[in-house]
């Protein structure tokens, strides 16, 4: 039971980046696998301003402004002017990978090679329902609960979800009905961005310590949450995310936690060679 | 220290030999097949590790059990390596489900790039197979009981072995790639869903670049660890494949030359260059650089240079003399100018190898309640239609009728969700739609669907069914072998071509065409494929109306030669001047048949669609 606490924890970590990913998969038709240098990036930023004294919870939103522009650039001046030149999907993700080197190590040419963490306890502990949870961790649930909860009001609720579920349906018609889709393109991405900043962030706090190259594998369980649930789908990622989260760390307790990732290998495998268009989705879906 | 220097030659011609052996394999997937195989790295890996534990002594018996791997069967060289190739050819085939058709060309770069990670997370975890992260050392040089591997002479010797079989590649896929397999190769890549619609089989061509690609980079993984003598996890992460794809982006894809010279500016110069960098006190940050420095290369090369520095080479195959290639044309350039050849002489029975085919009218081509839906909506409902052999069928319908879905489903493009299509009497529903193009089904495209970085000759030969040379061992027995026949092959092409007025960009790239002349280039392709029954999308769309009614009157004389064509049209003059019967779908159904003379008295119709 404890371990699927655990999985609790990684689970909320994993849906907030899993849904920003998705996000801008879904409006820009981008696989972005820079996505996981840009949540580190973000993490190191909220590291440093917590070094010189700012508390953790109020670094986190230097993380947040860091991934949220970070993003917004990446998609400006990288993957649009791609796209207008009308480079095949591959060649976007080509390049994504390019960007991957460029700010994984360049951050690890800055900061070197060595683990830090942050200056926060993990706090106490807590029990209920055979589980058990570090005040860190309790924090961290919360906060995807209440910004995976803004995240659907946005989407259903707001004109802004709306003209954003129009875009990613279908962007030419979308546009040809009055949603300026370049706005909300960009919005997205900073959106999008934001989420990727508190992911990397709260993936280093619960991780506890990390370096440079610590975000670099993520990007295989963001996949592979992204397609069980569906490319491009939010709630698909959200559900992704938590069997994913649920079934790593759970996997961890019963057979060789080195093998714990092996389960969303696996499933990404799996999902991409019967069904890529995600456990709900139908091919029109793509 | 002359010695030291030769030592240090003879390393280079060892990375240099295995580095461009790799790029070779990679760019013959990458830059021919299409295929972006991000998982490059784990095959010429699977070749270290083979010929490793080919070569070495049982792992209990050797070097007092301090590593643990399989097998140790202690192979004379050069079986290892040969093991090693073989080992890296079969290491594909369970990859051949993630590029099989369907799947979008990102997805399976994803998916193979996934599997390169959790490969070498397995193997550093599971130690007793391949000794964990410590990796496999002592591993024995070829022939080291007979010749001392620290001398000077094995060591240019190995080198040399190395160049000689990095030649050898470069003439093995030299072979495959300029041949007519080669071609359907590159229009494969370009476009994948118009390559299967001529009749290429997409899962076996890919299969067997990856097998061939895979084979040559587990050689290449032969070679370095006998030379280096150890093999470890670390020394394939997945971001290897990224050096190796920075490595063709610079060098030139779809430019075997390009690939070696990638090689030499890429792995081996990046590898050379930090030798001479003294220590810094931040040890991380050289690697670190090293890596930005791939990154940026990548971006700025696909942005500025983005064929790379020896771009892919224009193949010219016409043998018409005082044609001088047009380089590009002006997009949009006046259609309405174009000019049909000498079209009305071309002997179409002849050259479209119809045969002696006598018009009876019979139906070639028929559906029985043919259905398709998306989400639950349905497109095509319950669609029954017969078209009869000889006769130029049109199909009309207003936007979203189901007419382009239907058209799909008859050449297999699209899967129906239900109902039954019969070709030539036989049930053909469960036939893949490559299948149905070498059967004689071949559809064109509503949306341009010419091969861009083929040109306008090679777009036209690379759809003629049964060449020789057009599978892989056909290539591999040479020119000998299929030369004459594919000098047949273009002289018909160009005769047709000739026909049409297109001779002068007979050596043109297909995409630098304007809209109208590839609008021609695809139906001559789709000639060429010699289809029994034509499958043609909306054909005229974009087309100068002249130039339409001579279309229309060539496809009439063919029909009269024993082709039959099932056009789908909006432009109903053409549907009046040539089709005959014409059906009317509307709202996903089958609403009228008959001549438009008979259609137009039907009110139904006219009211769903000739209205205005």
């Amino acid at each position: 039971m404890s371990s699927f606490g655990f999985g609790l924890v990684t689970a909320a970590v994993l849906a907030l980046a899993t849904v920003g990913f998705t996000m801008q998969f879904a409006v820009t038709n981008v696989l972005n696998l820079a996505y996981g240098s840009v949540m580190i990036n973000s993490a190191f930023v909220t590291y440093y301003l917590n070094i010189h004294g700012v508390p953790t919870w109020v670094a986190l939103f230097g993380g947040v402004a860091t991934g949220a522009i970070a993003s917004w650039l990446l998609n400006q001046f990288v993957f649009t002017p791609f796209q207008r030149r009308n480079r095949p999907p591959i060649t976007i993700v080509i390049v994504a990978l390019g960007v991957d080197l460029v700010g994984t190590f360049g951050l690890q040419a800055i900061v070197g090679g060595s683990y830090v963490s942050f200056r926060q306890s993990p706090g106490h502990e807590y029990h209920f329902l055979g589980m058990f949870f570090s005040g860190l961790q309790l924090v961290i649930l919360g906060i995807a609960v209440v910004v995976l909860g803004i995240i659907h009001w946005l989407l259903r609720y707001t004109r802004l979800g709306k003209a954003m579920r129009a875009t990613s349906a279908n962007p030419s018609l979308a546009r040809n009905s009055g949603v300026k889709t370049k706005t909300i393109i960009s919005t997205t991405w900073l959106i999008s961005g934001a989420l990727c900043g508190l992911a990397g962030t709260v993936f280093a706090l619960n991780t506890g310590v990390f370096e440079a190259t610590s975000a670099q594998l993520y990007i295989v369980l963001l996949l592979a949450a992204m397609f069980l649930g569906g490319p491009g789908e939010p709630y698909g990622a959200m559900f992704g995310a938590l069997v994913i989260g649920l079934s790593t760390e759970i996997s961890a307790a019963y057979v060789n936690p080195q093998y714990k990732e092996v389960i969303a290998f696996v499933a990404l495998l799996g999902m991409l060679t019967f069904r890529p268009y995600g456990i709900f989705g139908s091919e029109k879906t793509l | 220290m002359l010695t030291q220097y030769s030592f240090y030659l003879t390393t280079i011609l060892v990375y240099g030999a295995v580095d461009a052996m790799a790029c070779m394999a990679l760019n013959v997937e990458f830059g021919f097949a299409g295929i972006s195989n991000f998982g490059f790295i784990i095959f010429q890996s699977a070749g270290a590790y083979t010929a490793a534990i080919l070569s070495m002594p049982r792992a209990a018996s050797s070097n007092g059990g301090f590593q643990q791997y399989v097998l140790g069967w202690n192979l004379a060289w050069p079986l290892p390596w040969i093991g090693a190739a073989i080992v890296g050819g079969l290491l594909a085939l369970p990859f051949v489900f993630l590029v099989g058709k369907r799947l979008r060309g990102d997805f399976a770069a994803v998916g193979l790039l996934v599997s390169a990670v959790l490969l070498n997370v397995l193997v550093k975890d599971y130690v007793p197979f391949l000794n964990g992260s410590a990796g496999i050392s002592i591993v024995p040089a070829p022939l080291q009981s007979f010749w001392n591997p620290q001398g000077l002479a094995y060591q240019f010797a190995y080198g040399g072995v190395a160049i000689v079989l990095a030649i050898g590649v470069y003439f093995l896929i030299r072979r495959v790639t300029e041949s007519p397999y080669g071609r359907s190769l590159r229009a494969m890549r370009d476009n994948d869903i118009v390559a299967d619609s001529l009749g290429k089989d997409l899962r076996l061509q890919r299969t067997s670049m990856l097998v061939l690609g895979g084979a040559i980079a587990a050689l290449s993984g032969a070679i370095l660890v006998g030379f280096i003598n150890l093999w470890a996890p670390g020394a394939w992460g997945y971001a290897e494949t990224i050096v190796l794809f920075a490595a063709i982006i610079v060098g030139g894809a779809g430019n075997h030359k390009g690939a070696i010279l990638g090689a030499i500016l890429v792995p081996l110069s990046f590898e050379e260059i930090t030798r001479f960098i003294p220590p810094l006190s931040n040890p991380a940050l050289v690697p670190a650089l090293q890596w930005v420095a791939i990154g940026l290369l990548i971006i700025l090369f696909l942005w500025f240079r983005p064929d790379g520095i020896l771009p892919e080479r224009r193949r010219i195959l016409s043998n018409r003399s005082g044609v001088a290639p047009v380089e590009t044309v002006v997009e949009g350039q006046s259609d309405a100018l174009i000019k049909l050849g000498n079209v009305d002489e071309l002997n179409f029975r002849e050259l479209l190898r119809l045969g002696e085919v006598t018009n009876d009218h019979r139906v070639i081509l028929s559906t029985k309640g043919l259905t398709k839906s998306f989400n639950g909506v349905t497109v095509v409902s319950d669609v029954s239609i017969e078209v009869r052999q000889g006769r130029l069928t049109g199909m009309i319908g207003p936007n979203g009728a189901g007419k382009s879905t239907t058209l799909a489903m008859l050449a297999g493009t699209l899967a129906s969700t239900s109902g039954q299509v019969f070709f030539e009497g036989a049930d053909i529903t469960s036939v893949s739609s490559h299948k149905r193009a070498q059967l004689g089904l071949v559809r064109t495209f509503q949306l341009a669907s010419e091969f861009k970085k083929l040109t306008v000759l090679e777009n036209l030969v690379s759809a003629i069914p049964r060449q020789p040379g057009d599978s892989f061992w056909g290539s591999m027995r040479g020119r000998r072998y299929w030369g004459a026949e594919d000098e047949a092959n273009i002289e018909r092409a160009e005769e047709i071509l000739e026909g049409f007025g297109l001779t002068q960009y007979a050596d043109t790239y297909a995409g630098a065409l304007s809209g109208g002349q590839r609008r021609l280039v695809e139906i001559m392709r789709a000639l060429l494929a010699q289809p029994k029954v034509l499958l043609l999308d909306e054909p005229m769309a974009g087309v100068h109306p002249n130039l339409a009614h001579k279309i229309g009157d060539q496809l009439t004389k063919m029909c009269d030669n024993g082709m039959t064509v099932l056009m789908v049209e909006h432009e109903l003059s053409l549907m009046d001047a040539f089709c005959d019967p014409v059906i009317v779908l509307a709202e996903g159904q089958v609403l009228a048949e008959g001549t438009m003379a008979e259609l137009r008295k039907r009110p139904e119709v006219v009211e769903a669609y000739l209205v205005g």
